[in-house]
């Protein structure tokens, strides 16, 4: 009896000793708000936040990964507990909501076979990825319907889900268990954001569009008679619909399947028709706003592309300035396009819109004369991003090495016979043509206390003759092959270093590159690429609080870009925009890549963005389809044009005329197009 | 050798801790909706069990034989197991992060998991060496962890499936187990 109380006391006294001691041993600090947040969350684990469940969450809350109002189950109450457990004031959060992303019910698609398993999309994407004969198709077996916890998702009548956006919570619920990853999540900001990915359905116009522009939706919803609603569709992604529908190259419209039968849907001339009903409405149709995040940006350079990033990022929240040189915004649009094309007050007006939405625009204000990257910097700007596009800002500033600090024109640089300048510098030179060699020994004949020069072919063989590199390696110019420049960092006005990296077997820079000490930067392109300026924290105590440290980042390449790493990138700068569309583009992506920046992500684009060249699911022919003659523009008289030469020669479309050219468009996806009735191919 | 790849053969399939020896039913039923957790679960129980296999080996035959006290078998046990989780959990915590990552929210699930305290006392009731001890713990940890994670996988199936109102979730599963159980039944012919 007494042993056996004495057995059990001591195991018991043994194991209770031994946790003792093990809980002061191996005593782990947990911050006790940790606690305090894991607490105030639901405790669903739903997964909606991101993380993996309500503990994860807490500890990204505390740990500032994630932000108060992460948690999409809780809503505003949690939201509030929360920052006040933090100690911090609420950040309102743009709404999600969910976005369906495939257009043809499978009744209307073509199929590989007729399933009749169970009524999941789940488990009927496990043959063979489902009945459709598109692989990222809808199949419409109304698993997210089912699953959506607060009943806004419904299988509409073709077999589509259809999003009831009141009651749309955003919890991603729909997202997570659709096995085509077809239905998304979406926000104002990510439709800016928004880059067409190969698993996602785009018609050809709409992935030949330099701004992205979504271009079967704006067309259906004008054949709808839904105008206001089509040209908020365009503004998505483009700011300037009223420029664009006049001056566009439309390259979209070289890809219309309609080409196959007859002519190219009048896809301009629609965007034109939607903006014109805006202009004449009277009422401005803006996107939506997101909440504002408190962060100051400037935009230098009020051109097409300086206008659509000021837009951009002021809808996603941002405190935008944009500085403009002269005096009237609009750049090349306001001094290089006919009057009888481009309409003063069109431009006016559409300009007005961007003002209009919260942009502040300093005019008269030059780079290097008015202000600097660094006093702007000082100033409380978080990035400045640099769209001064073409030369002649920087030729016609009389004191030219202050436009951009340290980085000067090749051919400039030449044509003045400033390499006495060099003397003394750390000079760098970008690429490999006989005037980069020149302007090298010169350098170093002037005295330069280093010359580098960067290529970046792979080797001396493809970068320039061998007699060049000779001879300027006798010279003691130091050559880096196979290198891309990736960033470029100074202090106050001047350049101080410049990264070059590694160019991989696979066509990416290494991570890691090298620094060079570097003060002058010249660069043998006709056109300046737009860089993102940003404060640079310094190692150690020389960052003063008098002295601005900074570096720039590029923005990622457009999809239609040759090359994509770095800066200075060949192909991107050779020449000027050839047209207003792509400046919109690089604008858009130029905001989206600040906004990356702000909110601590990567400047990178999707991983699988479609590019240029890529091999997408296509249709080679159509079946047979009705000709339908493409709508003309309506033009001035020829009389009227000799009375008045400013007058606008294009008239546009009426809305007759619109809704039926409209009517035209396949409404194309990536294999799926409009039939002509009874036309289908049997499943 | 022999010996111990028979013992490993019989523990994992013929003597099935799940489906022969139905214990452990609760863990088997609460983790198995998705194969994340059902895989975490069974890492989870082999790490655990080795471990109580061992303690409780030593408290029988260094703490109850010698006293003549083998009726406080099963207090004495749920005693040292309780506390060696606790302490488990404590050591993970603090040393190897990454795993207590891993398994940290199944460790308290098993404290008073009848499972690990079944193989316990059929390791005494056996009357094993500690080799076998050894042994006979992973081999039964393994086929709980097997079962368990071939269940998941049939129950993401259900999931999808439409099951009558009356028979959903916990019923549906408890048939499924039943129909497991009878195929595990075919192993006996090995014995």
């Amino acid at each position: 009896m007494l042993t056996g109380i004495l057995i059990m006391g001591g195991l018991g006294a043994v194991c209770g000793l031994g946790l003792a001691l093990a809980s002061k041993i191996f005593y782990v600090y947990v911050d006790p708000k940790i606690e305090a947040v894991s607490a105030a969350l639901p405790g669903a684990n739903c997964g909606g936040c991101g993380f993996a469940g309500c503990g994860a969450n807490a500890e990204a809350i505390v740990a500032g990964k994630s932000t108060a109002s992460s948690c999409v189950a809780g809503g505003p109450d949690v939201a509030a507990d929360i920052a006040r457990i933090l100690g911090v004031s609420l950040e309102a959060k743009e709404p999600d909501f969910a976005r369906p992303g495939c257009t043809y019910g499978y009744q209307d698609a073509d199929r590989k076979f007729i399933y009749e398993g169970i009524m999941d999309c789940r488990a009927a994407a496990l043959l063979h990825g489902g009945s459709k004969v598109c692989p990222i198709g809808c199949l419409g077996l109304g698993t997210c319907a089912r699953a959506c916890p607060f009943g806004a998702l419904s299988m509409g009548p073709d077999n589509l889900p259809v999003v009831n956006t009141d009651k749309c919570t955003g919890c991603g619920t729909c997202e997570r268990v659709c096995p085509k990853h077809i239905i998304t999540l979406t926000s104002g900001t990510r439709k800016i954001e928004r880059e067409y990915k190969t698993d996602e359905c785009t018609a050809p116009c709409q992935r030949a569009c330099p701004a992205g522009i979504e271009i079967p939706i704006y067309i259906s919803k004008i054949k709808e008679g839904d105008f206001t609603g089509a040209l908020r569709v365009i503004k998505q992604t483009n700011p300037l619909p009223l420029v664009c529908g006049r001056i566009c190259v439309h390259p979209c419209e070289d890809e219309c399947r309609r080409n196959m039968v007859d002519e190219p849907v009048a896809i301009n001339y629609l965007k034109r028709f939607a903006a014109d009903y805006e202009m004449q409405s009277g009422s401005r149709v803006q996107i939506p706003l997101a909440p504002p995040s408190g962060k100051k940006v400037a935009v230098v350079g009020g051109g097409a592309e300086g206008l659509t990033a000021s837009y951009f990022l002021n809808r996603m929240g941002h405190d935008v300035t944009l500085f403009e040189g002269s005096l009237r915004l609009g750049g090349l649009l306001r001094t290089g396009i006919a009057e009888n094309r481009l309409p003063q007050k069109v431009l006016d007006y559409e300009i007005d819109g961007i003002l209009e939405a919260g942009v502040e625009a300093k005019m008269g204000q030059r780079l290097g004369r008015d202000f600097t990257i660094a006093s702007l910097l000082r100033n409380g700007f978080r990035t400045v991003l640099v769209a001064v596009g073409g030369w002649d800002t920087q030729m016609s500033a009389a004191d030219r090495d202050k436009v951009m600090p340290g980085v000067r024109l090749l051919l400039d640089f030449i044509m003045k016979g400033q390499a006495g300048t060099a003397a003394g510098k750390n000079v760098m030179i970008l690429g490999g043509g006989a005037a980069s060699f020149n302007a090298a020994l010169a350098s170093k004949e002037n005295g330069a206390s280093s010359v580098h020069m960067v290529f970046r072919g792979s080797g001396p063989e493809s970068s320039a003759p061998r007699e060049r590199i000779e001879a300027a390696e006798a010279a003691g110019i130091k050559l880096h092959f196979n290198r891309a420049v990736t960033r470029i960092m100074g202090q106050e006005d001047s350049l101080t270093h410049v990264e070059i990296a590694r160019i991989s077997s696979e066509g990416t820079a290494d991570k890691l590159g090298d620094l060079l000490a570097v003060d002058l930067l010249l660069v043998g392109a006709g056109r300046f690429p737009e860089l993102i300026y940003v404060p640079r924290e310094t190692e150690g105590d020389d960052q003063t609080k008098d002295t601005v440290n900074w570096q720039s980042l590029p923005p990622y390449a457009s999809p239609f870009a040759s090359q994509d790493i770095g800066i200075f990138r060949p192909g991107e700068a050779v020449g000027d925009y050839k047209a207003v569309v792509e400046a919109i583009g690089a604008g858009r992506r130029a905001a989206v890549s600040v906004n990356r920046f702000l909110t601590g992500r990567d400047i990178e684009p999707p991983i699988n963005m479609v590019r240029k060249g890529m091999d997408i699911l296509n249709v080679r022919e159509l079946q047979p389809l009705e000709n339908i003659p493409r709508a003309k523009m309506p033009e001035l008289k020829d009389a009227e044009r000799r009375e008045n030469p400013n007058a606008e020669i294009e008239l546009g479309l009426t809305e007759e005329q619109a809704k039926a050219e409209a009517s035209r468009c396949l409404k194309c996806g990536l294999i799926c197009y409009r039939r002509m009735e009874g036309s289908r191919q049997p499943s | 050798m022999g010996d111990y790849i028979l013992l490993f053969i019989s523990c994992i399939f013929v003597n099935n801790i799940l489906l022969m020896q139905y214990l452990g039913n609760c863990p088997f039923l609460g983790t198995s909706k998705r194969m994340e957790t059902a895989v975490g679960m069974g890492m989870a129980v082999i790490f655990v069990l080795v471990m109580a296999g061992a303690i409780t080996w030593v408290t029988e035959y260094f703490v109850l034989k010698p006293f003549g006290y083998e009726f406080l078998r099963t207090m004495s046990f749920i005693l040292v197991i309780a506390a060696l989780v606790q302490f488990v959990e404590l050591f993970l915590k603090k040393s190897i992060p990454a795993l207590y990552a891993g398994l940290g929210i199944f460790l308290p699930l098993i404290t008073t998991n009848c499972a690990v305290m079944g193989v316990c006392l059929i390791n005494i009731k056996e009357e094993y060496s500690f080799i076998e001890c050894l042994v006979s713990s992973f081999s039964y940890a393994a086929g709980f962890g097997l079962a368990l994670i071939l269940f998941a996988g049939v129950r993401e199936r259900i999931l999808l499936a439409r099951v009558p109102k009356p028979l959903q979730d916990t019923s549906i599963g408890l048939v499924t187990a039943g129909m497991m159980s009878l195929a595990f039944f075919a192993f006996k012919g090995m014995a």
